[in-house]
């Protein structure tokens, strides 16, 4: 019944919507305004920010490797943290090629495989970029990256370095650097020939997008997804397992972090702001429903919120602070709850071609 | 990862009909675009094919989640406190990793690394079951990758060779005919032994497909083309290992598993060296890199059937354009070439108490799930249970004109060769040979109808 009732009020606004659009237009907010700023604005700036700060990380390693000092390797921890704040503040539009071109796995992969860690470190391998493309997923990207910086326990010094690992820590940071790059360049404006290119202009001859609405839909499906694998599977996974080994970013003891830039993820799409600000979706809502904006916008605030209420480190807090960690999941959710029942069919309304 | 609830999208469909008051016609046309029956999800979005079912219970959604985590788990060698037991010699460490997207892999690029194809192996003969016999020391597929300290069976390298073709109207078009050389073995590999190369299939809908009566599969098996229309079905007789018996192959390229549950376990088994109850026994069991650890079995039984549940709860993606004229011209021209005569459009699937949201659906997988010869150039020369060498399950076309915005690219077929739907409608061979020759002497507007059709499923 509900599901009928909500059918016949969309018939009827629907049927209506045509009419109003003939009017004309108060604001300069357009469906395929929205979508072009936010590509620049968002997913590319994103990613632009995420190969600059993964560039510097190499760099420094470079320079860890060839000077130990506590300065370095606090700097390398500190690139590692920045390029983590750009890759989980993309993880609101994993769509395009950061899945298609299997960047996500081969940046992102966790459990860290200790046991061949450990041996690939005892060996005499080269670490070849060539070599280290032929590694398995959980060999590569930001965990291992995370695990040689920082240690098991998270306190390591720079005198512990081996030269082993020194060498795979540059080749890791230089692989990252290459895929990250690799990434922006499919998101690149003056690039024709490019994801971004087929994002900002759907169609009929269009290989991934007919529609304008077909986009609009992969953004909110997108929002709404990392709102579901942060509530009930970043978190949601080892709280109720109550196990501390299934937590992603254990060594930085970075996860709090990861999980509130996730939720900022989903804010910058929203608003269509990474740091440039043109418009966004969130225009487009206040144009035609206040309410769902205001309610769209306090939910983001809460869920961020929630997250910082958690004030233990993720692995102790799922034991230590259950009521706050509850609560992180339910704001989310709720989030997730309003993404998809209302935002989804909004731009299902007003995105009409 | 996407398990989210779309029904409140039928709205948007529905409403567009809405203005209009539906004729009968109409009404038929409606139906198409439930690909899924009731468990069709609106979405034509990279997500398109990991939306839910309808209607899960609040158990059910969970078990459905847990099943989606552990899809996405990436396995590390063992002793480790979580994901133990990768190998000792396998192909992937996760099940996304080859179904990316819940979608289809692809062939690699000569020199690209092998992510999302793999190779069946076997000597002649039938192994106790009648299956396909082992190769000794290889088992029944060639591992390409070990975990550290332990050896690969070996690499394949991968070169294509190219021809240029021209359609009677003066279009061309290329076909590119794959070739694999076996490097870099661990041991000498006896002769006569055969190949097939596989790609990662979709797996959206496979609950709605394991619901389909086999009596409804059976009724259109025709092994002597006794009707004369030049297709002659046949049903694969595999071994099922719970039920202890042969029963009827549904799953695979040559519907060589009975089950989600049992394909499921012989990916985990073959393509990263995890054991479950259904095989509790590692793949390099008897080969030098076997481990053994008394770790077996590495999967519990209730992750191996929350994978199989969350295989067997994803919807079906809508078609689109269903009323766009090229589609429908389309759709007439799929129907004149005969290609439903095997891409069978429409199945109704059992009733089933216990499981009602894939109880008694008229669903649109187009394929008949029998083994149909596909001609020479296809054939893989590897027998698998009943089916030949040039004997491949249809599979089925719903989600096909996704493809693209879900997995990046577009190729089709076991071996991923074809790189465009036209490629691989001219692949066709055997019984696909009236098809294929109906589409090559389309004019090219008929033929842009057609893949038009293809694309809208």
């Amino acid at each position: 019944m509900t599901v009928l009732a909500a059918v016949a009020v969309v018939a009827l606004s629907s049927c209506k919507k045509d009419k109003k659009e003939t009017a004309p237009a108060a604001a300069e907010v357009t469906t395929s305004g929205i979508l072009a700023d936010l590509a620049v604005n968002v997913n590319a700036a994103t990613y632009v920010k995420l190969a600059s700060t993964s560039a510097e990380l190499y760099t420094q390693t470079v320079a860890l490797s060839s000077t130990p000092s506590a300065f370095n390797l606090q700097m390398c921890q500190q690139l590692w943290r920045s390029a983590r704040e750009s890759w989980e503040q993309s993880e609101g539009f994993l769509y395009g090629p950061v899945a298609t071109d299997l960047i996500d796995p081969r940046i992102d992969t966790w459990p860290v495989d200790f046991n061949a860690l450990e041996g690939e470190l005892a060996s005499t391998n080269e670490f070849t970029q060539t070599y280290l493309n032929g590694l398995d997923d959980a060999l590569k990207g930001f965990h291992p990256i995370e695990y040689l910086l920082f240690g098991q326990n998270g306190n390591k010094t720079f005198d512990q370095f081996t030269a082993r690992e020194k060498e795979y820590l540059v080749a890791l940071a230089f692989n990252l650097r290459t895929l990250t790059a690799d990434l922006a360049e499919e998101w690149n404006i003056s690039n024709s020939t490019s994801f971004m290119a087929s994002f900002r202009a759907p169609g009929t001859s269009n290989p991934y997008y007919e529609t304008k609405r077909a986009v609009y839909e992969e953004i909110v499906n997108a929002m709404a997804g990392i709102c579901d694998e942060v509530a009930n599977g970043k978190i949601g996974e080892p709280f109720l397992a109550n196990d501390a080994t299934l937590e992603e970013s254990p060594y930085s003891s970075n996860s709090m972090t990861d999980f509130t830039n996730n939720m900022k993820s989903v804010q910058n799409v929203y608003k269509g702001k990474f740091t440039a600000d043109g418009t966004g979706i969130e225009d487009l809502v206040k144009k035609h429903n206040l309410s769902l904006h205001n309610t769209i916008t306090a939910k983001i605030t809460a869920a961020i919120s929630s997250l910082n209420n958690i004030t233990d480190p993720f692995g102790t807090a799922i034991t230590s602070q259950p009521v706050q960690v509850t609560a992180a999941m339910a704001a989310i959710n709720d989030l997730r709850t309003t993404l998809e029942d209302e935002l989804l069919p909004f731009v299902q309304q007003y995105v009409v071609d | 990862m996407y398990t989210l609830k779309y029904y409140i999208c039928f709205a948007l469909t529905l409403s567009l009909i809405g203005c209009k008051k539906p004729g009968k016609l109409e009404e038929m046309q409606e139906k198409d675009w439930y690909a899924g029956g009731t468990q069709t999800v609106f979405s034509s979005g990279s997500g398109a094919f990991g939306a839910a079912f309808n209607g899960l219970s609040g158990t059910e959604m969970f078990v459905h989640g847990v099943g989606d985590l552990a899809f996405e788990s990436t396995f590390v060698s063992a002793p480790a406190p979580k994901n133990s037991g990768l190998g000792p010699i396998f192909n992937s460490v996760s099940c996304v990793s080859c179904h990316i997207g819940d979608g289809r892999g692809k062939a690699p690029e000569p020199g690209e690394p092998m992510i999302s194809l793999l190779f069946r192996l076997s000597v002649p003969g039938q192994d106790a079951h009648g299956g396909p016999l082992d190769v000794p020391g290889y088992g029944g597929q060639l591992q390409q990758r070990a975990v550290f300290g332990s050896q690969a069976e070996g690499n394949v390298n991968i070169s294509y060779a190219y021809a240029t073709y021209t359609f009677p109207d003066g279009t061309t078009y290329q076909m590119r005919t794959p070739s694999y050389t076996l490097t870099n073995l661990y041991a000498a590999l006896p002769g006569g032994v055969m190949i097939s190369p596989r790609v990662a299939p979709p797996v959206f809908g496979l609950g709605l497909l394991e619901a389909i009566p086999d009596a409804n599969i059976l009724a259109r098996e025709d092994v002597n083309d006794a009707n004369g229309d030049g297709i002659s079905g046949k049903a694969n007789w595999v071994w099922n290992v719970l039920a202890h018996q042969k029963t009827l192959g549904k799953f695979g390229w040559k519907a060589g598993n009975p089950t989600v549950m049992q394909q499921t376990a012989s990916a985990y088994l073959q393509d990263m060296g995890i054991t479950t109850f259904l095989f509790p026994k590692e793949s390099s069991y008897d080969q030098p890199q076997y481990d053994n650890l008394l770790d077996d079995v590495e999967l519990s039984d209730s992750l191996l059937y929350a994978v199989s549940f969350y295989m067997k709860t994803l919807a079906v993606p809508a078609r689109r354009n269903v009323q766009n004229a090229d589609v429908q011209k389309g759709k007439q021209l799929f129907e004149s070439a005969k290609c439903s005569a095997c891409h069978t459009p429409g199945q109704r699937t059992g009733v089933n108490v216990a499981f009602k949201q894939v109880s008694n659906q008229l669903i649109f997988p187009y394929t008949d799930l029998l083994l149909h010869d596909m001609g020479p150039e296809l054939s893989d020369n590897r027998p698998d249970f009943a089916a030949d060498g040039a004997e491949w399950r249809t599979p089925p076309l719903w989600g096909i004109g996704l493809t693209e915005i879900v997995n990046g690219h577009s190729n089709f077929l076991h071996d991923g060769r074809a790189r465009t739907l036209t490629e691989a409608i001219m692949w066709h061979g055997g019984e696909g040979t009236v098809s294929r020759e109906a589409f090559r002497n389309m004019s090219a507007a008929d033929r842009a109808a057609l893949l038009k059709f293809l694309k809208s499923l």
